[in-house]
């Protein structure tokens, strides 16, 4: 198991073209709709083979050749799963986001790559998320890397094919996983 | 400071004292009686199949390496190098023949013996100031294992695991014991969470009545058909020796008729049959009853639900394992791990898998509603007004501290069980955890827990 930012991979397309440019906008909308937990309308943006994964971290020795659990995620979700997990907040009886978590996703760091299909961007990305809950409570943060794959759709539009989550932390600091990144 | 004999008069009544959920001097008591002469959870010998395969677990503060030697004996070795006291391995799992010290480079063998040290002539005129065959990593005072789940103790004086446990093994073995292989498992994700520890271990042990009112959502879903109000309360709360633990009522049905309804295939519930005892058999067949959450004193429970895991309705169940890893007064992480049969078929494995991830676990749905009730109770109960309030346990007792529940129609299995609702399984676990607090002689000799909750009453 490699890590993900490791994967060897040509240079990023230059910063100033239109297809590196369309794959940010489409990850600073997408966390726009996170933050005001609009999550109906991002499952609208996911592809129908949507494979959306985030591997549990492991602390482990240099020469082990592996940082993640064989065969353990944190999220390893297809689209029944995904729309499972947002029906449910669209209950009035997901006690965990009522009140509502105030919500901050950072996306940075975007480098954007040509694959071996036209109509698909490798887009690798940071997101740095904070999530209050109640007056009081200790704020969380999550931070990880993403790698996606953008697939144009018939519309002209991006569609997330697959996203693997590379979570920074082996211990999450956050109570739950009652969010997306 | 706590009042012991006031706090356990008062559990013993059902009446919980609010402050045990959030208080610094519990804690302690906890961590130095409690934990100190427990059998605690550290692995399943899955998680290390192979020669020097470790993982690195805790009790409470003390870090032990889990590691199967070059001979394929489990060892626990309490993680600290002999010589300066260093962490010998930082790492949480790995594979290795060896341990070397970073700090003077002592090394050890995976069975914990010492094999070198740097300048053993020089430094120590060989064996005439150190003799190195002597030396070997601190092992943990007791070690055992059941179905192959590793338990160590700090009490050297421990009694025997299997007497320990006592007759929870009965319904142990629904999650464990499902083919002559056994489990294996996978993880565990780990997280911390601001709330304490026992009110996991509480709730997976009895607390039936929080389901359709917590899980709504999941109910509302179509994830998982089994909270609704009307279907939880038909199921029986057991406790027999130092763990209970819910059950769902099944439909009508022989044995494989139920485990099928259940999403388990048939290749799996004829090695069930095999393999579990004639009154294993006959708590499912006949009395009905399927396990779902429990708990083993103190802080390893159980889970066991059958979530619909695609858009066809397909059912499978899943079994997870976790511990409420104590940090502080205020602060827990959860460990979870995903267990299946090991002899299971691997669609089966995969699908499974998907159906805990979807329930349990840092992303479950099920989860996340119940983490969020229990910070919220550690928080509150930190206060002034905390220490003011007794908490009503008493669900499932009268007045007069009769009984209220009923007892099943039938039940094959050992200890004692209630159907529907009733805090009696709360109350037998917070018994034994006050019981556990001001330790002198064996814990099972202290008188018993209230009127109704004794574990061992009832029809056999
Ligand atoms: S502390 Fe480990 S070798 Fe000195
Ligand atoms: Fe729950």
């Amino acid at each position: 198991m490699t890590s993900v930012t490791s994967t060897a991979a040509p240079a990023p397309l230059p910063y100033t073209s239109e297809r590196h440019l369309l794959a940010w906008q489409w990850l600073v909308e997408e966390a726009h709709l996170f933050d005001r937990q609009r999550y109906t309308d991002w499952l609208g943006l996911l592809c129908e083979d949507i494979h959306y994964q985030m591997p549990v971290r492991v602390t482990t020795a240099k020469n082990a050749g592996f940082d993640r659990l064989a065969g353990m995620s944190h999220f390893d979700e297809d689209l029944y799963s995904l729309r499972k997990r947002v029906a449910r907040f669209e209950t009035e009886h997901a006690w965990t986001e009522d009140p509502p978590s105030r919500l901050r996703h950072y996306v940075s760091n975007v480098r954007t790559f040509a694959t071996d299909d036209p109509a698909e961007l490798r887009v690798e990305s940071y997101v740095l998320v904070f999530r209050s809950r109640g007056d009081v409570r200790e704020s969380a943060l999550l931070s990880a890397g993403r790698v996606d794959v953008l697939r144009e759709a018939g519309d002209g539009g991006l569609r997330l094919a697959d996203r693997m989550i590379e979570v920074d932390e082996s211990v999450l600091r956050m109570q739950n996983l009652g969010i997306f990144l | 400071m706590v009042n012991l004999a006031e706090l356990t008069r008062d559990i013993r009544s059902g009446m919980v004292p609010a402050y045990v959920y959030n208080d610094a001097d519990l804690f302690t008591l906890e961590r130095d009686h409690l934990f100190a002469r427990s059998w605690v959870f550290l692995a399943h010998e899955s998680e290390i199949p192979s020669p020097g395969d470790y993982v690195v677990r805790r009790i409470v503060d003390d870090s032990f390496i889990v590691v199967r030697d070059e001979q394929g004996v489990v060892r626990v070795l309490f993680n600290m190098c002999l010589h300066r006291g260093m962490q010998l391995c930082r790492a949480e799992l790995g594979n290795s023949s060896h341990f070397r010290c970073p700090y003077h480079g002592w090394s050890y063998k995976n069975d914990g013996r010492l094999i070198g040290l740097p300048f053993h002539g020089d430094a120590y005129g060989g064996d005439r100031g150190l003799v190195k065959k002597e030396q070997r990593l601190l092992p943990a005072p007791a070690v055992d294992s059941y179905r192959g789940l590793v338990f160590a103790s700090l009490d050297p004086d421990v009694v025997p695991l299997r007497d320990y446990l006592g007759d929870f093994t009965f319904y142990l073995d629904f999650y464990l014991n499902q083919s002559p292989d056994g489990i294996e498992l996978r993880g565990p994700q780990r997280w911390r969470i601001k709330s304490n520890w026992k009110i996991g271990a509480e709730n997976f042990c009895g607390d039936s009545y929080h389901t359709p009112q917590t899980h709504t959502s999941v109910v509302e879903v179509g994830l998982f058909a089994e909270p609704k109000a009307n279907k939880r309360k038909e199921g029986a709360l057991y406790f027999a020796g130092r763990g209970g633990g819910t059950t769902y009522k099944l439909p009508p049905g022989t044995f494989e008729e139920k485990l099928r309804y259940v999403g388990y295939p048939d290749e799996m519930i004829t090695r069930m049959r095999q393999n579990w005892t004639p009154e294993q058999q006959r708590v499912v067949a006949e009395d009905g009853f399927m396990v779902s959450a429990a708990t083993a004193f103190p802080n390893l429970s159980f889970v066991h639900n059958w979530p619909q895991i695609n858009a066809d309705g397909l059912i499978r169940p899943f079994i997870s394992l976790r511990q409420w890893q104590p940090v502080s007064e205020s602060e827990t992480e959860v460990l979870s791990w995903y267990a299946v049969d090991a002899n299971a078929p691997d669609y089966y494995k995969e699908e499974s898998y998907k159906a805990y991830l979807m329930c349990f676990g840092s992303s479950g749905m099920f989860e996340q509603d119940d983490v969020e009730n229990w910070v919220s109770i550690t928080s509150t109960a930190k206060g002034a007004m905390a220490r003011r309030l007794l908490l009503n346990s008493r669900m499932g007792l009268g007045l007069d501290d009769d009984v209220i529940s009923q007892k099943p129609p039938s039940f094959s299995g050992p200890g004692r069980a209630y159907v529907g609702y009733g805090e009696h399984n709360q109350r037998s676990w917070l018994s034994l955890w006050s019981q556990h607090l001001g330790y002198s002689g064996d814990p099972a000799e202290h008188s018993p827990v209230p009127a109704g909750d004794a574990a061992g009453e009832g029809d056999r």
